[in-house]
């Protein structure tokens, strides 16, 4: 059983004093000093206020804080040694918070989850994200509710985005997850989402938890997981999300992290999605997609310089990932001013799909496919913002929607590189 | 043969509270009686309890089951005369047994004399005797107390054309204790049954004693005056004497009726009673650990006094909404099962019968810090009949044996002053004292045995206590000590079974004692001493270094 390597013994001891909950509240942490106080009081005062009567833990993983995040989770304990300055519950509340390994590693966080919220046969796991500086009480319902409730085994959310943010969202994770795998997630990376006991289970015994690509972003692969094993899923809008994670901005971490992980679980699933040839609307609970009408000043010409020098530096590179016609049409645009460059959504589709058929087929080291992505992506971020920047919402929507409908369009091209031989 | 003088004998102390009318028929007409409870005696000794507390027995119009009193020196002709209670409490303390009575101050019935000449006219010299108005909008401040059944505090009396205040039914007007003549009367009727030889008295709703604009007319320091006096009048004239406290109040305001040791010796622990229901249902001690933890302090020579269950409903009324809530959803799903504030069950069908959960309740009963009451029928897990009115559900006949009307009356069944409980379940077939009484594992024979193992230290009664704090919020345990006598108690509160490791440190090098089995445990070391528990399980272990 994973568990019974996974948890030491002092975790395990903690987990015996909590015993059977209902629901289990995961916190994968690293060094969050700046926001985790305020999550966690959010996360009990949504447990006072939604669910006073439920057996609730608070769970905290962390990847070695030196900033005392540790510390500040578990004070927001509610024992029986009484305080006046005590918020009122009827249960006790425990706080439990264990280190699993020196470094941060998003998969070991959430494997470290899993497996306590299966020992203590928690009925919903819901994770919540410690740099959510705009968390809310209600979020937790929110995420909760479908699956105690209402019997869905995966509650994803829904932020309102401001305009510039979600760039990789919804210029590949969406569409691609929508095209590949038929199934409309708007958050198929999601660091706040709720699973299923059963659902937590599967994943938990799966065989995936040694691959580079699941510890780095296991979130994609719950996603996948979940669609491929026809579990129920869910959406459930939450509200303005301003994230303060700084590795956030580190895009080459991220596109690991998402698209990497993303890639890497199309191999194992083939026959399934090979199969699928449109897709499906996905339960939205409470709200609606929205975007804040905030702007964020974007170095525009600074994005298209590393575009195309990265076009042009990484051109070798491209010749093992891309096709003849791509490379030649990428190099064309790179080549443009920068008041006409355009990335047109058919050719950032070929793009990623021959990038994701190149993963699969490992012309060269994997890392290094997702790393070139990188300077590409730039350059579709900087169509896309020119695109939508006097856009209303409706606009914004119909233009992620086009570019959706192009992956669902180019599907069988995709079939077909991913089949060639290199 | 109880020692009348002795000082703090309530304090290890265990109660048993019987109605006459439900305990035993004697004479054979439907209705117990004072005969039928002196015959009972042997079964109250063999239980292993030292201390009765009756019900109202006065007569009455019972209204109210008897705290509607029209007469307060003298026995209802239903339970037989003076004279049978008289041999009673003889035979009672030829045991060893200690009586208590009711004693309702507050209020007489609308049929008392009192009342009938104070009502008759204005200016009768007991007009004053009782709180008269030419208006209803006094007092404003005072809660309605029965919201199931009283729309105001004030009632209109059509004879003397002026609203007499009530706390409770209309038909129990309030006495004027601002009037000197009242507190002297009261004070005689309990110097009439002192001289009888009663033990001490439970006197009912305290706090409402005086009246005072803007404010709410509960715990006002005029009452506690009264109060203050009278327990002097009681320890100057008949020392030894118990008063016992009803005042269904937060922690902070009962301990006021302790005073500084100088007003009730002892007062029912009110809002512990319906935590120790929720923490068990929780399966999380921090309801009953919270309560405690902010119960003040109280003088040495005082006493909490704890009940599971009693003659009223299972009060709701001191605890949070959201608490009440909880306990309704829980305990109480069918709506006619609930009753002003409160629950009218009884223990057993609250506890759905398990006989593992009415065990862990009665343990923590007779550990935690206070004089236990057992309400009767309980010690055999008697059933209740909720289709029955107000709160006669919970005192319906005893069930004495498995024969004709449950062993409590020859009478025709009809004639019965209730029916008993017939239910497969908990009917008198099921459920009795005989057939209880047979066999060693019983309900019953646990009760004896549970009682016997309290009553063989007084760590129980007088002892402090110390609540350990083990991660594990399942478990509920604390540590009793007095003397150079120590007992832990541990508590699962949980329907599984639990594992706890206690700090023990400070007792580290000795053993423990389980006081059930006498069995010893492992010596206590430095380390967390680690003990499993059964789903309900509880133990009890007297510390000893040897």
């Amino acid at each position: 059983m994973p568990e019974e390597t996974l948890l030491s013994d002092d975790f395990l001891r903690q987990l015996i004093n909590v015993g059977e909950v209902d629901i289990l509240i995961g916190l994968p942490t690293h060094n969050n000093a700046g926001t985790i106080q305020q999550v966690t009081h959010a996360i009990q005062a949504g447990i006072l206020k939604c669910f006073p009567r439920d057996r609730a833990v608070i769970i905290n993983a962390d990847g070695g804080s030196r900033d005392g995040t540790p510390q500040m989770v578990t004070g927001v304990s509610i024992d029986d040694v009484w305080s006046a300055s005590k918020v009122y519950a009827l249960r006790t509340l425990h706080a439990v918070s264990t280190e699993y390994g020196s470094s941060p590693e998003p998969g070991r966080a959430l494997r470290t989850i899993l497996a306590a919220a299966d020992l203590l046969q928690a009925k919903v796991c819901v994770i919540i994200s410690a740099d959510e500086a705009t968390i809310e009480p209600d979020w937790l319902q929110k995420l909760v509710k479908p699956v105690y409730r209402d019997n869905f085994d995966l509650a994803l959310p829904i932020y309102q985005r401001q305009r510039f943010e979600g760039l990789l969202m919804r210029n590949v994770l969406y569409p691609m997850v929508r095209s590949i795998y038929g199934c409309r997630v708007r958050e198929p990376f999601a660091s706040d989402f709720a699973i299923s006991s059963r659902l937590a289970t599967d994943f938990l015994n799966q065989d995936l938890w040694n691959q580079d690509w699941v510890r780095l972003g296991p979130e994609i692969s719950l996603t996948t997981a979940a669609i491929t094993g026809s579990y129920r899923i869910c959406q459930a809008f939450l509200g303005v999300r301003a994230h303060t994670d700084p590795s956030a901005t580190d895009l080459i971490l991220a596109l690991r992290r998402t698209v990497g992980a993303l890639f890497a679980s199309l191999d194992a699933n083939f026959p399934m999605w090979s199969k699928i040839s449109s897709s499906q609307p996905v339960p939205l609970i409470d709200g609606t997609c929205a975007i804040t009408p905030e702007a964020i000043n974007i170095n525009r010409e600074r994005l298209r310089d590393m575009f195309a020098n990265g076009v042009s530096e990484l051109d070798p590179v491209f010749q093992y990932i891309l096709s003849p016609q791509t490379l030649a049409d990428l190099h064309r645009i790179a080549a443009l001013d920068l008041n006409e460059f355009r990335y047109p959504p058919e050719l950032w589709v070929r793009t990623v799909f021959e990038f994701a058929a190149s993963f699969h087929q490992s012309v060269i080291n994997r890392d290094h496919i997702i790393q070139a992505l990188g300077p590409l992506f730039r350059g579709r971020a900087l169509s896309f913002l020119e695109e939508i920047s006097d856009a209303t919402e409706e606009q914004i929507e119909m233009n992620v929607e086009r570019l959706c409908g192009e992956f669902e369009r180019l599907k069988p091209y995709f079939l077909k590189v991913w089949n060639e031989k290199r | 043969m109880p020692v009348r003088n002795q000082p703090g004998w309530y304090k290890d102390a265990i109660i048993y509270q019987i109605h006459v009318r439900t305990f035993f028929d004697a004479n054979n007409d439907g209705i117990g009686d004072f005969q039928g409870l002196t015959q009972k005696l042997d079964y109250v000794q063999q239980l292993g309890v030292d201390t009765i507390w009756l019900m109202p027995f006065f007569p009455s119009p019972l209204r109210d089951d008897g705290y509607d009193i029209s007469d307060y020196t003298s026995v209802h002709s239903r339970y037989g005369a003076l004279e049978d209670f008289k041999t009673f409490l003889a035979t009672a303390h030829d045991r060893g047994v200690r009586v208590i009575i009711e004693m309702v101050l507050n209020h007489t019935s609308d049929q008392h004399p009192w009342f009938l000449e104070s009502r008759s006219s204005r200016d009768n010299p007991k007009r004053d005797w009782y709180v008269w108005s030419d208006t209803d909008a006094r007092y404003r401040g005072a809660r309605i107390i029965f919201l199931d059944t009283e729309m105001s505090n004030w009632a209109w009396d059509p004879i003397s054309k002026a609203y007499y205040w009530h706390r409770f039914f209309s038909h129990q007007p309030d006495l004027n204790y601002d009037n000197p003549a009242v507190r002297e009367e009261m004070w005689n009727v309990m110097k009439f049954w002192l001289d009888l030889g009663v033990d001490g008295f439970r006197l009912d709703a305290v706090p409402y004693l005086i009246e005072r604009e803007e404010t709410n007319c509960e715990n006002l320091p005029e009452t506690h005056a009264i109060v203050r006096d009278l327990r002097k009048r009681v320890d100057e004239q008949y020392p030894g004497t118990m008063l016992l406290a009803e005042a269904n109040q937060w922690p902070a305001d009962l301990c006021q009726y302790f005073g500084e040791g100088d007003e009730f010796h002892m007062a029912f622990h009110f809002p512990l009673m319906p935590r120790m229901f929720m923490g068990l249902r929780l399966e999380d001690r921090k309801p009953i650990t919270e309560i405690l933890q902010q119960t003040p302090e109280i003088p040495p020579s005082c006493q909490w006094s704890l009940f599971l269950r009693n003659h009223d409903e299972l009060t709701l009324e001191m605890v949070t909404d959201i608490e009440r809530d909880y306990m309704y959803d829980i305990y109480a799903q069918d709506k006619s099962m609930r009753l002003n504030l409160g629950i009218r069950r009884r223990l057993a069908p609250l506890l759905d019968n398990d006989r593992r959960r009415i065990e862990i309740m009665n343990g923590m009963l007779m550990s935690l810090p206070g004089t236990p009451i057992i309400y009767y029928g309980d010690e055999i897990g008697m059933g209740d009949n909720i289709y029955l009115g107000d709160r006669n559900g919970v005192r319906t006949p005893m069930q004495w044996s498995g024969g004709w009307n449950g062993g409590f009356s020859a009478a025709d069944p009809e004639s019965l002053y209730s029916p008993p409980i017939l239910n497969p379940v908990y009917g008198y077939q099921a459920v009795n004292v005989l057939s209880q009484n047979r066999t060693h594992h019983s309900l019953l024979s646990w009760m004896k045995r549970l009682i016997s193992v309290r009553r063989s230290t007084p760590v129980f009664g007088s002892g402090s206590i110390e609540f350990l704090h083990p991660a594990n919020h399942r478990v509920l345990a604390y540590v009793r000590q007095l003397g150079k006598e120590t007992v832990l108690v541990v508590n699962n509160l949980s329907s599984a079974a639990q594992a706890v490791e206690l700090d023990l440190g400070r007792y580290r090098g000795n053993i423990l004692i389980e006081m059930f089995g006498k069995n010893v445990f492992p010596r206590i070391s430095d380390v967390p001493y680690l003990l499993t528990m059964g789903p309900y399980q509880f133990y009890w272990f007297r510390l000893r270094r040897i």
